[in-house]
């Protein structure tokens, strides 16, 4: 008979292997950065422009731009650009967040060349077609009051704008009118100022062998999209200075909550150590923000904590929606978790799970080509290097409780979080 | 293709293993034959919160998720309408504890009554969050109760009402867990780079003593043909008005399930759909509109939902989709129209197996729905339908008289 109050024995991880992205430059100068990795004949190709929102002269600019791109192009009406994509079974999402704008595509191998033809004149050669423009318009009008609906956007934007001031990029302030500000042209200046050759780089995953790299040559690598990049808007910080606030939204059983601070970029010498002390306080199921406020009192569903790094700033959040009654209590129970933290050195046996932990996630986020791509990414839009990644691992092995208490009591200080409610409960 | 080997052990547990070689992880995959279909009409949500309790420590391991996370380890699970899985990552060196872990729970669950009154109220706050206050969180609790009056299909897995989690007994959960929780009621899918024998040894030496519990087979009352139109209006607090259409379909087993499949295909997936070209892109008439299947094992429902434009009535949405769907009923779909949709499922069904995780659920859904081996056939079951076949089930589908209508207006 087998004892079962005993666990098998946890062998540690010693060997990690990270495929690292390979660099290469086409024709024109455009970096590729390519990862040949996976069993599947598949390929993703992301195509990253410094376009993102803080670019743009007023709201919705950047994302309309983007969307707009399979919108019509000189050599493709929309219909044709969707259609050749279902054809070939192939996937096109653009996006555009903070700071880049992208245009992700993943594609059979043995169709890449018919499909990448496609995604070459969409960018190089836009159209953005009146028509087409009030339909995705219209769409996103009624995507956006469906959204401000929900009590965690509202929480959201208020938290962003409380960090950082109106004026400032990264906090959210769409409007429904912001719709009705812009007009095409707006968007046809936007694309041509940085949806440039000399504005962007690309990142290959999957299968991918000198044909696949001389198909984006083939693309990409000419001098005819070369235009002139305009200069980028510098912004300042400012934070609101009152840390408590409400956002009204009637009749509501939840209300959203979030909680946070500025934090450092990834390039400070403690981010390794802090993104230890994080998975602790809020980061994995068993964190202690987890354990006591769901599983221990049962006043959410979920809560974490999150780091956001951007370019040019980072933040702190922990968000959370939780019954009215229960708005209060929460936010009682995350100051004392970061108090406990403050006060109280984690327990050798929490922190060896914590490290085991990460040692398995660190394993998955170099796991296959898509993954290996997205931690490359993390890296490379931070101008960081692989050693990034050596460097953490050394931190996650050597890290002790008296280290993680004195970060706590630098960084984790209540009384420097602003706290953001959104819901009828004040 | 998707190479795997299959066993079942004496106790009726089925045991799949498939190997792949590229990822340093293994996936476990346990999937319980059981889902809110098996629920008793009063206490809906059931199998769902009973989804939360298998984390609240089994008989000899307190506490679930801490030792999984000390041998690097990830899991999650869900439940539907017609199962419940539970799904964990490890590297592959503690597969052995993902086995500990897994067999436990199996066995035997601690009952703790603290675990329940917590996992009560996150059950509860659940509720709230994704239902009670998302708009349109509503829409599957009212369109299922339309559609089915009979089976229990007409609840959603969250749950018909939260006083039934609240008044959920400890009695009732041990009953629950008894009869359903069985190695003869579920599978055992394990995926990376494993052996079949080194699966086996382990499945033998950790699951190989849960007794057989009998499970009775399942005997669900079956949903009468629907005779007439049935519509229902209803008045919320959202942003715009949303008009949804559901029209009972075959089972997940029937030969017409993949023309269903392909029909929602040609109507909606994608930018280059006719829906999409048609009434969103040319016409204008809607913002949103979809055609999907609600996925389920037994005869489940063909759903079209759309948001109608500004200034658009829900009468000329209605009429706008009729015409399509009428349609799929009077015109064969073109060759390529039909190589587009099919090449599209095969190009998902290849991005689906670069995932060993992914492998592991699929492997093990198609286990309890009736035989694995399905992951490996169904390019060959969709390349196989025909443009007559998508005409015919058409035909049977989009009857007034088998639609259920559910009107959901914004309150000005």
């Amino acid at each position: 008979m087998i004892n079962r109050s005993i666990p098998p024995t946890v062998n540690p991880i010693e060997h990690i292997d990270i495929i690292q992205a390979n660099k290469r430059l086409l024709s024109n100068g455009l970096p590729v950065y390519y990862l040949n990795a996976g069993s599947q004949d598949v390929v993703k190709v992301d195509i990253v422009f410094e376009a993102g929102t803080w670019f743009q002269p007023q709201n919705l600019i950047a994302s309309m731009c983007n969307s707009m791109l399979e919108c019509g192009s000189e050599n493709y009406t929309a219909e044709e650009i969707a259609e050749k994509f279902d054809y070939y079974g192939a996937y096109i999402q653009l996006e555009v967040d903070q700071n880049q704008g992208f245009v992700n595509l993943v594609s059979l191998s043995k169709y890449l060349p018919e499909v990448l033809a496609v995604v070459e004149n969409m960018i190089k050669r836009s159209v953005f077609p009146e028509h087409e423009l009030e339909v995705l318009i219209a769409k996103n009008k009624q995507k956006f009051l469906f959204e401000n609906e929900k009590v965690r956007t509202l929480c959201q934007k208020k938290y962003t704008q409380v960090l950082f001031g109106n004026d400032h990029p990264y906090a959210i302030t769409n409007t429904l009118e912001d719709f009705d500000r812009f007009t095409r042209e707006d968007l046809l200046q936007f694309y041509k100022s940085y949806y440039s050759s000399a504005n962007c780089h690309i990142i290959v995953a999957g299968k991918v062998d000198e044909p696949v790299l001389e198909l984006i040559n083939n693309c990409f690598g000419g001098t005819d999209w070369n235009h002139e990049v305009l200069q980028s808007p510098e912004y300042s910080i400012c934070p609101n200075p009152v840390k408590r606030h409400f956002v009204e939204k009637a009749n509501g059983i939840q209300s959203a909550v979030r909680v946070g601070k500025f934090w450092v970029p990834k390039s400070h010498p403690d981010y390794h150590a802090l993104s230890i002390l994080l998975t602790i306080f809020g980061g994995y199921f068993g964190s202690r923000l987890m354990a006591n406020i769901r599983e221990e009192k049962g006043y959410t569903y979920g809560i974490g904590s999150y780091l956001l790094s951007l370019k040019e700033a980072s933040y702190l959040i922990i968000p959370t929606e939780v019954g009215n009654e229960f708005v209060e209590p929460t936010i009682k129970e995350i100051e004392f978790e970061m108090r406990c933290l403050q006060n109280e050195l984690v327990p050798e046996d929490e922190l060896e799970t914590v490290k085991s932990y990460l040692l398995g996630e660190f394993l998955r986020d170099f796991d296959g080509p898509f993954a290996l791509a997205s931690s490359f990414k993390s890296i490379n839009d931070f101008g960081l290097d692989y050693s990034f990644y050596d460097k953490y691992l050394q931190v996650l092995r050597q890290i002790t409780p008296a280290e993680l208490l004195q970060l706590a009591k630098k960084y984790l200080n209540p009384e420097d979080c602003y706290t953001v409610v959104a819901g009828s409960a004040q | 293709m998707i190479h795997f080997e299959r066993t079942k052990l004496a106790n009726g547990l089925t045991v799949i293993v498939h190997q792949d070689k590229t990822t340093p992880m293994v996936a476990l995959d346990v999937c319980y034959n059981v889902g809110s279909r098996d629920e008793h009409p009063d206490r809906t949500g059931f199998a769902h919160l009973f989804e939360h309790l298998m984390f609240g420590g089994s008989k000899h391991i307190p506490t679930y998720d801490e030792a999984l996370q000390k041998a690097g380890g990830d899991n999650n699970a869900y439940t539907s309408n017609d199962l419940t899985n539970y799904y964990l990552t490890l590297p592959k060196n503690n597969l052995e504890t993902g086995f500990w872990l897994e067999s436990d729970r199996m066995l035997e669950l601690a009952f703790s009554k603290s675990s329940l009154e917590v996992q009560r109220s996150v059950v509860i706050e659940e509720f709230k969050q994704r239902t009670l206050n998302q708009p349109y969180g509503d829409t599957w609790a009212l369109l299922r109760q339309l559609a089915y009056k009979v089976h229990p299909y007409q609840w959603p897995t969250i749950g018909r009402e939260i006083s039934h989690i609240e008044k959920a007994t400890m009695q009732q959960v041990k009953d629950f867990f008894y009869s359903h929780y069985a190695p003869d009621n579920s599978v055992l899918v394990v995926t990376g780079d494993v052996e079949f024998d080194q699966v086996l040894t382990l499945a033998e030496r950790w699951f190989g003593p849960i007794p057989n519990r009998n499970v009775k087979p399942r005997n669900l009352p079956k949903e009468p043909v629907q005779t007439e139109l049935r519509e229902q209006t209803v008045y919320r607090d959202v942003p715009n008005d949303t008009l949804y259409l559901a029209y009972h379909m075959c089972d997940r087993l029937d030969s017409s399930y993949y023309a269903t499949d392909l029909i929602s295909d040609v109507l909606s997936n994608g930018n280059s759909s006719r829906m999409y070209v048609n009434l969103v892109q040319k016409q204008k008439l809607f913002t949103e509109l979809d055609a999907y299947l609600s996925g389920d094992f037994e005869p489940g429902l063909f759903v079209v939902s759309g948001k109608p434009s500004d200034g658009v009535s829900l009468e000329t949405a209605r009429d706008a989709i009729n015409q399509e769907l009428d349609r799929m009923k009077t015109e064969l779909v073109s060759e390529y129209e039909l190589e587009k949709v099919k090449n599209k499922v095969e190009a998902n069904i290849v991005y689906g197996e670069m995932n060993y995780l992914t492998k592991a659920m699929n492997l093990a859904t198609n286990e309890i729905l009736g035989d694995a081996a399905m992951i490996n056939s169904q390019v060959d079951c969709y390349r196989a339908v025909t443009s007559e076949q998508i005409q015919h089930v058409a035909r049977q589908l989009f009857r007034p008289e088998n639609c259920s209508v559910l009107n959901y207006i914004a309150k000005k």
